[in-house]
């Protein structure tokens, strides 16, 4: 069972504090969606819980591997977290020398150690899976943005994740562009995969996430139900985002 | 006008034996040279304190001293050491030594200019520091890196002249010769100059064509 628990997490840069005391769990298999007004701290604790960033202080734990984030983090601990949870970013960071296939075959060669032809066997699978078998010998850039985006998923899933890290994967692309890569990520939710979506979807949110969590300034100020939060607001400040989200 | 002609014709031969020096040479240093540079530029980036130090002071001691003293450090100062250096040998040192210092900044911007998303993504795949290098971070750096490395060697090949102050029979040096010799110093000397720019102006062209051919493949 792969449950993460963020627990007393904080980090600065310098003095600004950007995440203050975040606490929440995450059962296996559950989605959850992140929103917040921009500059609220979404990313940085999405880059927290992989370490890309290390937080200040607090607690980081997916499945078994606890992170306490005030000692220095094993490499050991690093490789096995990254190796739990894969990542996908805003701006895919698909590599652009290599083809697709390459893309995604890298990491099992060179972090599972897979021979390259199980390697390619793996990642046609997988670029099967996001419908996008036919440009495996092509290289990122002559692919769509929604095709990108859904290449940077089939990466991510290389090597057998336990969970997965969205950070707003669609704002960059126009919305039917988005409307693909969100079918990708609901059949990926229907597989039982433990998901964390930094998303500005309201119906992402509301319809395949299981429950929300709202940030701003560094805090979580509501966390429920998806269908709780979306329709019924406790807080103004919430009320006001998903006002000002809706009316776009 | 047709003095001139037979005379450059005369002499094309020997100059063109001093063009051949100048190429070898070229060629000889500037693959050392580059190999240096990509050393240098690690060592610069490096996590080890004392390892950036030393690096930052063999490049600023490499950019900082003239290619003419380093040649001529490297023909007499070097068998005062016990290490007899033929022209040929001592210039290849000294313009690799050269080229390493300069390049080194060349190949660091390149590996700067790959956007950080690169490393990031690296990271969050699980790819250890070294494979961050040699898979992501060196092949888009040092693609970034071509187009001015092929820039700076063509200076390096037209650096080659300074090792006429070393005996090296290079282009300069033979033109010199027939300058002395026949007392014409002036149309040996366009006529050498006319054989440097044959090739460095279709080099400085394809250079030109390479990089926006190559552009096409980095990060945006
Ligand atoms: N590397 C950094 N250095 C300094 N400040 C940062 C850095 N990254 C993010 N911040 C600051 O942290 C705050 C939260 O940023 P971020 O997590 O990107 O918010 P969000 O994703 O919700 O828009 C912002 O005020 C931002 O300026
Ligand atoms: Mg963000």
């Amino acid at each position: 069972m792969t449950d993460i628990r963020v627990d007393s997490v904080s980090k600065r840069y310098g003095k600004h504090v950007v995440l203050d005391d975040i606490n929440f769990r995450i059962k296996s298999g559950e989605v959850v969606a992140i929103i917040g007004p921009s500059g609220s701290g979404k990313s940085t604790l999405l880059r927290c819980i992989n370490y890309l960033e290390p937080p200040n202080s607090g607690i980081i734990a997916v499945g078994d591997l606890q992170m306490d984030c005030e000692a220095r983090p094993a490499n050991t601990d690093l490789d096995r977290l990254r190796r739990t949870v894969g990542m996908v970013f805003q701006s895919f960071n698909l590599f652009p020398h290599l083809t697709v296939l390459r893309n995604v075959s890298l990491a099992q060669e060179r972090v599972l150690k897979r021979p390259r032809k199980e390697a390619d066997e793996r990642s046609m699978e997988l670029l099967r899976r996001v419908g996008l078998a036919d440009k495996s010998e092509q290289y990122p850039s002559r692919c769509s943005g929604g095709q990108q985006q859904r290449i940077a998923i089939a990466r991510a899933l290389a090597l057998d994740p336990k969970a997965m890290l969205f950070d707003e994967p669609t704002s960059a692309l126009d919305p039917e562009l988005g409307l693909e890569v969100l079918t990708v990520m609901r059949e990926l939710a229907e597989t039982g995969m433990t998901m964390i979506v930094v998303t500005h979807e309201m119906r992402f949110a509301e319809n395949v996430s299981d429950r929300v969590i709202v940030m701003a300034d560094g805090r979580i100020i509501e966390h429920g139900e998806s269908a709780a939060i979306m329709r019924s607001p406790q807080t103004a400040r919430t009320q006001q985002f998903l006002h000002a989200v809706r009316d776009r | 006008m047709i003095d001139t002609l037979s005379f450059w014709r005369e002499w094309l031969p020997l100059l063109l034996e001093g063009l051949k020096v100048s190429v070898e040479v070229a060629f000889a240093s500037i693959p050392i040279g580059i190999f240096l540079g990509l050393v240098f530029a690690l060592g610069i980036q490096s996590k080890s304190k004392p390892l950036q130090a030393l690096t930052v002071f063999v490049v600023e001691l490499g950019r900082g001293t003239p290619v003419l003293i380093l040649l001529q450090f490297a023909y007499f100062g070097l068998p005062s050491a016990g290490l007899a250096l033929s022209s040929y040998a001592a210039a290849v040192a000294a313009l690799a030594a050269s080229t390493g210092a300069y390049t080194s900044e060349i190949i660091r911007a390149g590996l700067e200019a790959v956007p950080y998303g690169q490393k990031e993504a690296a990271i969050a795949i699980g790819l250890s520091r070294r494979d961050q290098l040699r898979d992501i971070i060196l092949p888009q750096g040092l693609r970034i890196a071509v187009p001015p490395l092929l820039g700076f060697s063509i200076l390096v090949f037209q650096g080659t002249s300074l090792g006429f102050a070393i005996a090296l029979p290079e282009l300069i040096s033979r033109a010199y010769f027939v300058g002395s010799n026949t007392f014409h110093y002036m149309p040996i000397f366009v006529l050498a100059g006319l054989l440097f720019a044959a090739i460095c102006v279709p080099a400085t062209l394809l250079v030109s064509r390479l990089e926006k051919r190559l552009s096409r493949y980095t990060a945006s």
